[in-house]
């Protein structure tokens, strides 16, 4: 009987114009969306390589070591072709020196701006957009279109039990979803073999794992498609419903996650971090000029021995001690506000992305993003690697400095006055030992793990979708 | 008021009564039994309860009170048992408009249990019903209401059940095509399947029916074999039980 009920239903799609009209939205889509993330893939290579020879040109110019500075590049992955995520937000270099934290510059969007408008097209918003809408479309009258069409009554003239034609009526519809779709989907990786990007066994294994979870996700909206059709009595009814709850699930709750958590969970700005750690810095400098005019108003009440220049000496290093142990209590006032904001932005982004969950739409993004290796923690991996090489190269440099101080040198003496110092020698400077930037890789291991929760969640939402569906079936009058 | 009849009955409405959830009391304790091989034609006007009494026997709507039986199961105890037994016309059949007459009628037949039949078969059944053979392996998207009814009964022979529900099955028929039913109805009973048809067409109910029952209001005002009715005028019959007269007053 159920395989009677799956055939009729494969049947009808494929007979009725949906398969074709699918096939050619889904392969037209998709190939676009693979088409236009291979160019911009190529594009950032090419970017990454001529920004790297710069650099490494850059570097081989200086003379010393003393004021050496570089450059470390975000390595595109072919896996942003798929789901660009956060790969064009991001900036793609950071300069690397002595001074200041390294921080990601330049993203695509802050250069081109006009692409932030609307945004890439990639294969996950396809998946999230149109498979979505498709995959409700195919389902939204499966009961209701059948009674109203009148074909029901006769259907369940027959011993036909009703669970197996609702899960028929799922399976039936979801294999001529899925057909077109991963021959669309096939064709895309032709299409990735084809231009030479160069995938790694781990990055099929990821592309494999994105297209599991792109049908576990359009499954749910197929299921959801299906409970509202046995909600409802009328197509045209059904059509409105299914078309809300997309819009709910796809545009609304994703966002709303997001705002929502914003709202529950504040998180300063790094202005007012920024504000706090100056009013208090401003406050310990007040009260050490305080504490050196004491200081001085003591030491000129004193005898005039104590004006010597081994006092004066000793006093300027009280001063120093002072000075130093000021920067060293603001510099921690700055880390744990920093800290604090970390933790904050962790707990806000832990609750947003609770909230948004509650959507299938945006399990799928994280899910997908987190596959990619292009979601938020594309920035923590860079942050942490970035800073990593920092401390790697400054101690290289620092170690080199000493070795052979090179560049020039200013010092001040007291008994010579201030004096510069040039360049021993004008000799090209030796890298060859100079630690370099390996980009982090994120672990497959971790990302199955975090995907194992959204898989979970997908499969939940379908799960008790087709419950919802099963029971109102139940009760559904077929007349 | 149930007619006695000698043998076990295929069809069996026992005190049926339908009260929906607004109160409507569709169908008020009828009782009535077909026989293999007998033809029940049920009369009435629209919303007598005719078509409640067939949704009851298919189990499309679960009874208040009451049980209607199919070869002796209870169908709202046992509906897929019962459904094996019996075969269904509507009104205004209803099938698939992308799919052939043939390819609706195997999925039917394949549905109803009976996974052997040949394409042979389906022309044949489809010849029998009246439908030319041109229009075989013609989606059913141009079909008339006429033809999509000839397949609707092509499907209720080829599931061969002990038991069929008519409702309304002439409706949309012309003229020739209603007498080409008649006749199938007369070879279908000659098989031994009972029957349960319900109808506004009084003459065809007359021609026939073995029994002929009057539905008022959820009720069977009256029910009597056609062969006592050969000599009335039973239009008139008809329109005196719907004016409201009680059977001794319309028969006198």
């Amino acid at each position: 009987m159920f395989g009677i009920l799956v055939q009729k239903e494969l049947k009808a799609i494929l007979l009725s114009p949906k398969f074709a009209v699918t096939f050619g939205i889904c392969a037209f889509l998709l190939l676009l969306s693979v088409f236009i993330g291979i160019s911009e893939y190529n594009a950032s290579v090419k970017q990454y390589d001529t920004g790297k020879q710069l650099a490494d040109q850059q570097l081989r110019e200086q003379s010393s070591f003393r004021m050496i500075q570089t450059k470390a590049f975000r390595r595109p992955d072919p896996m942003q072709i798929f789901v660009s995520g956060l790969t064009y937000d991001l900036g793609r270099w950071a300069g690397i020196n002595q001074i200041s934290s390294p921080r990601l510059r330049s993203s695509a969007y802050s250069e081109d701006p006009i692409f932030a408008v609307f945004r890439f097209v990639d294969l996950a918003f396809v998946v999230t957009v149109v498979l979505s809408l498709l995959a409700v479309l195919f389902t939204y009258d499966a009961v209701c279109g059948e009674r109203e069409s009148g074909t029901l009554p006769l259907v369940f003239s027959n011993a036909v039990p009703r669970a197996q034609y609702l899960l028929a009526k799922g399976i039936g519809a979801w294999i001529g979803l899925v057909v077109p779709v991963v021959l669309a989907l096939l064709l895309c990786m032709l299409m990735v073999i084809l231009a030479g990007v160069p995938m790694t066994g781990e990055h099929w294994l990821r592309t494999g794992l994105l297209m599991l979870i792109s049908l576990l996700f359009f499954t749910s909206f197929m299921v959801i498609g299906l409970f509202i059709s046995a909600l409802t009595r009328r197509s045209s009814v059904s059509f409105l419903v299914s078309l809300v709850v997309w819009v709910a699930f796809v545009l609304i709750i994703p966002r709303a996650g997001v705002i929502a958590a914003g709202q529950i969970v504040r998180v300063p700005s790094v202005a007012e971090i920024q504000g706090q750690r100056d009013a208090f810095a401003r406050d310990r400098w007040n009260l050490f000029r305080q504490d050196l005019d004491s200081l001085f108003e003591n030491r000129r009440g004193a005898e005039p021995d104590s004006m010597t220049e081994e006092a004066m000496w000793t006093h300027m290093q009280t001063q120093d001690s002072m000075r130093r142990a000021i920067e060293l209590d603001i510099n921690a006032f700055e880390a744990k506000l920093y800290e604090d904001l970390s933790r904050r932005r962790n707990v806000q982004e832990r609750l947003a992305f609770s909230l948004s969950r509650v959507s299938p739409a945006s399990a799928f993004q994280l899910a997908a993003m987190s596959l990619a290796g292009t979601d938020l923690d594309l920035k923590r991996r860079y942050e942490d690697g970035l800073m990593i090489f920092r401390t790697q190269f400054v101690d290289y440099a620092n170690k080199k400095t000493e070795d052979s101080p090179g560049g020039f040198q200013i010092s001040f003496s007291s008994d010579k006055g201030m004096s510069i110092g040039t360049p021993r020698s004008k000799a090209q400077l030796d890298l060859t030992d100079m630690p370099t930037f390996v980009p982090p890789v994120q672990q497959i291991g971790a990302t199955v793990e975090g995907l194992l929760v959204d898989a979970g969640l997908l499969t939940l939402y379908s799960l008790l979708a087709f419950a919802g569906a099963f029971v109102a079936f139940l009760r559904y009058d077929v007349r | 008021m149930m007619l006695e009849v000698p043998g076990a009955a295929m069809l069996e409405a026992v005190t049926l009564t339908k009260r929906y959830e607004d109160g409507v009391l569709a169908l008020d304790h009828v009782s009535f039994a077909v026989k293999p091989g007998q033809i029940f034609a049920m009369l009435g006007a629209n919303g007598a309860g005719k078509t409640t009494a067939i949704n009851l026997f298919l189990n499309f709507i679960e009874p208040t009170d009451g049980e209607a039986r199919i070869d002796g199961i209870v169908t709202h105890k046992e509906p897929l048992l019962a459904k094996q037994r019996v075969a269904y016309v509507s009104e205004n059949v209803m099938l698939y408009p992308n799919f052939t007459a043939v390819q609706n009628l195997d999925y039917f037949a394949r549905l109803g249990g009976k996974t052997g039949y040949t394409k042979d078969d389906y022309r044949s059944v489809l010849l029998r019903v009246g439908l030319s053979e041109d229009a075989h392996n013609k989606r059913l998207k141009g079909f008339s209401k006429g033809m999509r009814q000839k397949c609707g009964i092509a499907i209720a022979i080829l599931k061969d059940a002990p038991a069929i529900l008519l409702d309304e099955p002439t409706s949309g028929l012309d003229p020739k095509a209603g007498f080409e039913f008649q006749q199938l109805l007369d070879s279908l009973r000659t098989e031994g399947k009972a029957i349960l048809m319900s109808t506004h067409d009084i003459f065809r109910a007359k021609e026939v029916a073995d029994i002929i029952a009057i539905m008022n209001n959820g009720r069977i005002v009256m029910q009597e074999p056609a062969s006592r009715l050969l000599g009335q005028d039973l239009e008139r019959l008809y329109m005196q039980y719907m004016a409201g007269h009680t059977a001794a007053e319309a028969v006198a």
